[in-house]
């Protein structure tokens, strides 16, 4: 047995090539999937049974099942209900990189909704009392007062679900996306090298999570800029 | 649903094998958590550089990725050190169920490791100095005051982890063990009805995380029974 | 407004939370330029009495008037009624994500539609009247206690409400940072601004109120101008109370 450097050489650059992919991947899931989990947030949190009760279910299947049956069910399973393949969405569902980008948005949203939850929960009720007594309208207390600070809040656990998103994404491979671990298995499945090539490929996926941490760290400084007490 | 029907004994089964990766990866996941916990919390920096390497590598890799290395991985390495008694030997099978336990163990260990101490380091210092106070051992202010106390804080993030083990289960298919996601491709292979053999594989992983969060919700409420102001 | 119409006007408000009754048959009448300040054992409902005063509790039985309008849940605009009633809190509640001068311009921009340069202008006029001009750009969290509750006063007063309603205003604040709050107190009364405290100050009170209301059990047992108050009190829970209170 040996690492075989010329190897890794060799494959890196190949495996690149669908870092494209990755990204297309993640960035429109992760924008889909905070749209999405918004608009669950909100219905969970309206106090109505009917928004809140349909919003609690949907965490509760999406955070219950594992992703990658939900990857199968979009991909393989949709396919076999005659009104999908007969609905206008039927291109999104025909083509695997739809399928993943609908498979990772649904889950997503799910764990993101809640944590965004979480922050408005954390926002301090005697700070809203004040915007109450000062005469601020419910609406105005949400846009200027309840979605910044729930923002700042809720931004190290909403990072935290970027680097699983990222991590997710290496399952598009399983529906025959091409993407970093899609290639990686191709070329394992050609060389027959597992150290080489998924060790490499696990560097680059490590530093993609570096470069996403420290770009939030950056933001959460920003946001959090009036926690500091020195200026 | 007619279809379904000479596949229940196998999906029975499927679940059984996921209850079983399911225990074992989690007396390793504790195992794996409690040694990094400890590794992190020693004055020892090289135990301390080791375990902070460990978190970053096992956050930072996409699960596919980790379970795959594992499997081929230590399929070549058995072969290899094999190889080295008996030169006739061509190929060490790695049993799939092993690999992948102890791939996501290692995963999931790695998030339990911050858990553990995080829950380590949020005892207040102040119960512990008291019970010294009072004259207690470190070995009964360990066992009476540190342990239940670390217990409370760790289990809602713990609940979350024995959750991940149960979905990440369902990764383990992709290198061949027969767990329900497994069972679903043979059933569809013969049947042709994907939609409905995911659907049941998601109700049952649904299943099993609705029986661990029950649980867990059951030891929080006796966990935080001295929080309650009315009894 | 005239003497005859009262700024604010309870009549038999009573208030439950479930089973526990936090207000009991409330009767109280407050002209302009009156200033009142309510004591009593903690529990005794006198926050309560004055967050309903701008409805952040809502009363469940009675009438509350701030001048003729009456609190209902019918009330189309109660946010027109909020603003001219202004409230300072324990724990201050400034906005902890916008500067100073920003805290005082929110809700003028926001409520009062002031321009954003009125706003600002007013803000600073305020913020020099509580003395502190020089922390207008710097965040909630970066000012001592006792500065925060003076934003919080200036916050209110940029509203340019009828009346200020005060709840224990100095009991979150260290020692020392008490007088500094209580000051600023002292010159609002003397500028002949309508107020409620609930305070357990009693030099403050003694100085400034026109009269003293003692609740307990969410009922006003006792009110009388602060001589009288202090000097004679008729009810043996009041005696009980103020011996507790002035020992020290």
């Amino acid at each position: 047995m040996s690492f075989d450097l010329s190897l890794i050489l060799d494959a890196l650059p190949k495996m690149l090539m669908g870092i494209g992919l990755t990204f297309q991947l993640l960035i429109l899931s992760g924008f889909l999937g905070l749209v999405l989990a918004i608009l669950v947030m909100l219905m969970r949190i309206s106090g109505t049974w009917w928004l809140s009760w349909p919003a609690q279910a949907y965490i509760y299947v999406l955070r219950g099942t594992p992703i990658l049956v939900q990857i199968f069910i979009v991909y393989y399973g949709f396919p076999q209900l005659e009104f999908i393949r007969e609905s206008f969405l039927w291109p999104v569902f025909r083509d695997p990189f739809g399928c993943a980008v609908v498979a990772l948005t649904l889950n997503t949203a799910a764990y993101v909704s809640e944590i965004l939850r979480g922050g408005v929960l954390g926002v301090d009720r005697g700070v809203l009392e004040a915007g109450e007594a000062l005469g601020l309208s419910k609406s105005q207390r949400f846009i200027y007062l309840t979605t910044p600070i729930a923002t700042r809040l809720a931004l190290p656990a909403y990072g935290n679900d970027i680097i699983s998103l990222l991590k997710s994404t290496a399952l598009a491979s399983t529906i025959t996306l091409m993407e970093m671990t899609g290639i990686a298995r191709t070329i394992v499945a050609q060389t027959y090298a597992p150290y080489e090539i998924f060790v490499s490929l696990a560097i680059v996926y490590m530093i993609l999570t570096f470069l996403i941490q420290k770009l939030l760290a950056r933001i959460e400084r920003f946001l959090g800029r009036y926690t500091i007490r020195e200026s | 649903m007619e279809a379904l029907s000479g596949w229940w004994d196998d999906y029975f089964w499927g679940s059984v094998v996921v209850l079983q990766v399911f225990l074992a990866s989690l007396v390793l996941m504790v195992i794996f958590g409690l040694i990094g916990a400890a590794a992190k919390l020693s004055s020892n920096r090289v135990a301390q550089k080791i375990s902070g390497a460990y978190t970053v590598i096992f956050r930072g890799t996409p699960e596919i990725l980790v379970i795959l290395l594992l499997y081929f991985g230590s399929a070549i390495t058995l072969t290899a050190i094999a190889q080295v008694f008996d030169p006739e030997i061509k190929f060490v099978d790695v049993p799939p169920f092993w690999a992948g336990t102890f791939a996501i163990s290692l995963i999931v260990g790695s998030y339990a490791t911050e858990t553990f101490r995080g829950a380590f380091l949020g005892v207040k210092p102040g119960s512990i100095e008291a019970a010294y106070a009072l004259g207690m051992s470190s070995v009964q202010v360990f066992f009476y005051v540190r342990v239940p106390e670390m217990w409370r804080l760790a289990l809602p993030a713990f609940g979350n982890h024995m959750l991940s083990l149960v979905k990440d289960t369902a990764l383990i298919s992709i290198i061949g063990l027969n767990e329900t996601l497994f069972v679903a491709k043979q059933a569809i292979a013969t049947t042709g009805q994907p939609f409905t053999m995911y659907i049941v594989v998601g109700l049952i992983y649904l299943s099993v995380s609705t029986v661990i969060t029950l649980t867990v919700m059951a030891l929080e409420h006796y966990g935080n029974r001295h929080m309650r102001i009315a009894a | 407004m005239t003497n005859a119409q009262p700024l604010i006007q309870m009549k038999s408000v009573g208030k439950h939370f479930g089973d526990f009754q936090a207000l009991k048959d409330i009767n109280l009448s407050v002209s302009k330029g009156e200033r009142i300040v309510v004591c009593g054992p903690s529990g005794s409902g006198k926050s309560t009495m004055i967050r309903c005063i701008n409805r952040l509790e809502r009363h469940d039985e009675g009438q509350i008037f701030i001048g003729e309008i009456e609190l209902t849940d019918d009330l189309k605009d109660l946010n027109a009624v909020r603003r001219e009633v202004g409230m300072v809190f324990q724990s201050f509640n400034l906005f902890p994500h916008m500067t100073i001068v920003k805290n005082l311009m929110l809700a003028q921009r926001l409520v009062r539609k002031t321009s954003k340069q009125e706003a600002h202008e007013v803000a600073m006029h305020y913020l020099e009247r509580v003395k502190i001009p020089e922390q207008a750009n710097k965040y909630p969290i970066q000012l001592s206690g006792g500065q925060q509750q003076r934003v919080a006063i200036a916050r209110a007063l940029c509203m340019k409400p009828e009346v200020m309603l005060f709840d224990e205003p100095t009991s979150a604040l260290d020692p020392e940072m008490i007088h500094e709050v209580l000051d600023v107190m002292v010159d609002l009364a003397k500028d002949g601004m309508t107020m409620i405290c609930v305070t357990h100050e009693m030099g403050f009170a003694r100085s400034v109120a026109d009269r003293v209301i003692f609740m307990d059990g969410g009922e006003i047992l006792e009110q009388a101008p602060p001589e009288e108050f202090f000097g004679n009190p008729q009810r043996a829970r009041t005696k009980l109370f103020l011996s507790q209170i002035l020992q020290h």
